[in-house]
């Protein structure tokens, strides 16, 4: 086991943080899968708009990897495919048939116990797109060979769900989950973990446990990895989104696709911020209805750091676990810079009287314009990696692949510098230009 | 509140006048400036986080200007007292002191921030970039580096060098190598000697009275210990200048405008360290660095005739304007080191540069100045090496 204490780091003080209660589950009568959820791929879809369907059938793959097939997320019949600009397909909409899902038979599966084994039954039940992999933050390759697995079951962004309360119940699916991923790799299974938090996984000798303390990103893969085993330039590492696991443990243990999962909606302005049942690319506006204090909100899917905007009518991303809700002020406070403080300002520097005790009612407001970037060590002051952040953000703008390769690009994602965007006085947005550098590395290499 | 609605609503419509493809589209930098100052923008997060904090770059360099306020009051104090006290037929109060002394500092100050802003705004235009708020920070140091006495011509074309040759060459704030506000001094030192230098300048005094800084006392006498020519240069007719440890720590002797008071520059350290925009490192290591080298030199100077070389490590850090430039010409964060260890190697080497450049070189006693520049130009080099030490690690690792 290792124990990991993250120091540079912090834990944005947000109001509308979840009780660990449920709001009552609703009926789902659409759900929906977006191939923009995925990074790098070139969908081709398998099906036509009013094609029936049963949950985990192929609904598209990637013309760049034709094994690679993505399930049918819900039994019924495809209602409608969203097209964007030159053809893209941005959603496929389902429309949920609950007979139809519940005649669903359990077989268990076999030949699970080599790594073919695992991948090809991955493949065939379309489930593959569920392992990522770092670097580059996409759907892993089936055909690499992964330096080990690592899972986050302690999310410490802001709002984000608190997987020792959703998962308490399915111990069971978990422990084949990661029975079954760990053939993936010759290398160790990281699970990260809080300190006493899922206190059974310390019994089974093929997981490597890591307790970390300390303010967020220190629940991040790419934090975690940083600290006990670095990305090298041609390290791959799979992992797999914690809320996960029971998915696939189900898919293991029974064979049959069940896109349940435990999620959170929250935020300063969700009146009973709570978690949800609910199922992969769910409708936020079942959750929303009566559930706002106000109209003028920002709807994001994952969490307010990382996550995306979506409409009232939109749905939850695949890898998402929480839907925040932010208000959009458009409010111009005269002479804001000469502000004494209060509990109107929130700021991890000494910048204003009062403290920052109370749960702030963050919104869309970006407290301030773009300026050229001043380093006065704000990045560095939430950024706990071995990495020189500000020297690599130089390297990305001034293109230099190989500068970004030395200072440790392939170690980082977007999610992993978002609180030095949070916090960064000139309002850069250093996960864009981390995002950039990859991009310009997977495009040309 | 009608009227602030009234005043955003002319500023929104004027707006308008300076969107791309109107007339006054040139201009929109400006305009831009002035709509932010009068009310925060409500500009939304539309890339990375969805919430940011309430830091900006008007609030940081505002917090510079808040901790520069104190030096310019006692400055000004200062500058009347020391007339004061020269001037045997007049007698001021305290305040009378503070007003004597604003009549020499209000008209630098304000020539100064007008040959900025021309400077600033100029080059915002015709570069389209936002103006920064970083040239307040510049112009509001400037004049604290000044003698009282400074020509005002000098002083505008002195900030308009610094601004245009320390900044906008280089392209404008994030990317210039050396501190604005220094290049400006050091311009005005080598360009206008006679007005920048010299036991003339530092107070206003009567005809006849001289009134040489502390620095300029053990460099002008050599064969000598620092402490006894301290203590004799100290209340001697007609000047009455009091050059002991505690008053040179408090300020009331001939200098730089707001370099003096060396306990208020401490408060603007620390406040500044508090609020988290200047680096504590940066500090400490020169602190550090003058202290060694002045310790070393006070070992050495047995072997010298040179009495600058006696002067103590504390007299060292009280005298000249060490502090000043340590606090806020130092930490600047654009051009100092950018990296943590990187700062405390370009903090040290400042310290070591300045006690250099004031003792073997009596003929420039004031080296903080030229310590800061020539570790401006070092910085990335010193950021270089460290940064190629983690690259080392990282490529070993690959191996």
């Amino acid at each position: 086991m290792f124990k990991l204490k993250i120091k540079n780091g912090h834990n944005v003080n947000i109001a509308g943080n979840p009780d660990k209660k449920f709001l009552p589950t609703r009926h789902h009568s659409s759900v929906s899968l977006s191939p923009e959820n995925f990074r790098y791929i070139k969908p081709k879809l398998l099906v036509k708009e009013n094609d029936s369907i049963q949950l985990g059938d192929p609904v598209f793959f990637d013309k760049l990897n034709p094994d690679i097939k993505w399930p049918a997320i819900a039994s019924g019949k495809i209602s409608k495919i969203v097209y964007g600009d030159r053809r893209v397909i941005k959603e496929i909409i389902f429309e949920v048939n609950d007979d139809k899902e519940k005649s669903l038979q359990p077989n268990s599966p076999n030949g699970l116990s080599s790594k073919e084994g695992v991948i090809n039954y991955l493949l065939e039940k379309n489930m593959w797109p569920f392992l990522k992999q770092r670097p580059f933050n996409k759907v892993a390759n089936p055909s690499d060979n992964p330096k080990s697995i690592i899972i986050s079951l302690a999310n410490t962004a802001p709002l984000a769900i608190n997987h020792h309360f959703t998962l308490s119940d399915q111990q069971e699916y978990i422990v084949s989950a990661l029975k079954h991923l760990k053939e993936l790799t010759d290398g160790k299974l990281f699970l990260i973990v809080r300190p006493g938090e899922f206190t059974y996984l310390s019994d089974l000798e093929y997981i490597d446990l890591v307790e970390i303390e300390g303010p967020h990103p220190a629940g991040n893969i790419g934090v975690v990895l940083n600290h006990i085993q670095p990305i090298n330039n041609k390290d791959i590492i799979w992992t797999v989104e914690g809320h996960h696991l029971p998915i696939l443990g189900k898919i293991f243990s029974d064979g049959i696709f069940d896109p349940s999962i435990t999620i959170n909606i929250a935020g300063p302005c969700v009146k009973k911020p709570s978690y949800i049942k609910t199922r992969l690319g769910c409708p936020v506006d079942i959750y929303c209805q009566d559930n706002l204090t106000r109209d003028d909100v920002r709807i994001i899917s994952g969490n307010v750091l990382t996550g995306k905007e979506i409409n009232l009518d939109g749905y939850t991303n695949f890898y998402d676990s929480s839907i925040s809700i932010i208000e959009k002020s458009f409010e111009r406070s005269f002479m804001g810079w000469l502000h004494p403080g209060g509990s109107s300002k929130y700021s991890i520097f000494n910048a204003y009287i009062g403290d920052n005790k109370k749960p702030y009612k963050f919104t869309t407001l970006q407290n301030g314009s773009e300026r050229a970037f001043v380093p006065i060590g704000a990045w560095e002051k939430v950024f706990p990696m071995d990495i020189y952040i500000n020297e690599l953000a130089r390297s990305i703008v001034a293109n230099d692949v190989d500068e970004m390769e030395q200072l440790g690009i392939y170690e980082c994602d977007e999610e992993d510098v978002a609180l030095c965007s949070f916090v960064c006085p000139s309002k850069t947005d250093v996960g864009g230009i981390i995002r950039k550098g990859l991009d310009l590395i997977y495009f040309d290499g | 509140m009608d009227n602030m609605n009234f005043l955003k609503k002319i500023l929104e419509r004027s707006g308008k006048l300076f969107e791309k493809g109107r007339p006054l589209s040139w201009a929109h930098p400006i305009w831009e400036a002035t709509d932010t100052i009068l009310f925060s923008t409500d500009k939304q997060t539309d890339s990375g986080p969805h919430i940011r904090d309430n830091m900006d770059i008007k609030r940081t360099m505002f917090f510079v200007v808040i901790a520069l306020i104190p030096c310019y009051l006692f400055g000004a104090y200062n500058i009347g007292y020391l007339n004061d006290m020269a001037t045997t037929d007049v007698s001021r109060s305290m305040f009378g002191n503070f007003i004597f002394g604003m009549s020499y500092v209000l008209p630098i100050l304000i020539i100064t921030f007008v040959s900025g802003a021309i400077c600033e705004l100029t080059f915002s235009v015709i570069r389209r970039h936002e103006v920064n708020e970083g040239f307040l920070v510049t112009c509001a140091l400037i004049p604290l580096t000044l003698p009282p006495l400074v020509p005002l011509w000098q002083v505008f074309i002195g900030t308009a060098f610094g601004i245009i040759i320390g900044k906008e060459i280089f392209g404008g704030v994030g990317t210039n190598i050396f501190n604005p506000a220094l290049t400006a001094r050091a311009f005005m030192y080598f360009a206008f000697p006679t007005r920048m230098s010299g036991e003339k300048i530092w107070a206003v005094l009567p005809d006849g009275n001289t009134g040489a800084t502390a620095l300029a006392i053990p460099a002008n006498s050599p064969k000598n210990i620092a402490s006894d020519l301290f203590s004799e240069a100290s209340n001697v007719a007609p000047n009455y200048f009091d050059f002991s440890l505690w008053k040179m720590c408090w300020g009331l002797i001939p200098g730089s405008i707001g370099e003096t008071n060396k306990i208020l520059i401490l408060l603007g350290a620390i406040f500044l360290v508090y609020v988290g925009i200047a680096s504590w490192r940066t500090m400490v290591a020169s602190v550090s660095g003058l202290f060694f080298t002045a310790f070393l030199f006070n070992i050495l100077a047995g072997f010298s005739t040179n009495a600058m070389l006696t002067i103590t490590p504390l007299q060292h850090l009280l005298i000249g304007s060490f502090l000043f430039g340590t606090v806020f010409m130092a930490t600047e964060p654009v051009t100092s080191a950018h990296t943590n260890k990187g700062k405390w190697i370009y903090g040290f080497m400042i310290g070591v540069l300045t006690v250099i450049i004031r003792s073997v070189n009596p003929a420039y006693p004031e080296g903080v100045m030229l310590a800061i520049l020539i570790m401006n130009m070092f910085a990335p080099l010193i950021d270089y090496y460290v940064v190629k030490s983690n690259i080392k690690m990282r490529i070993a690792r690959n191996a």
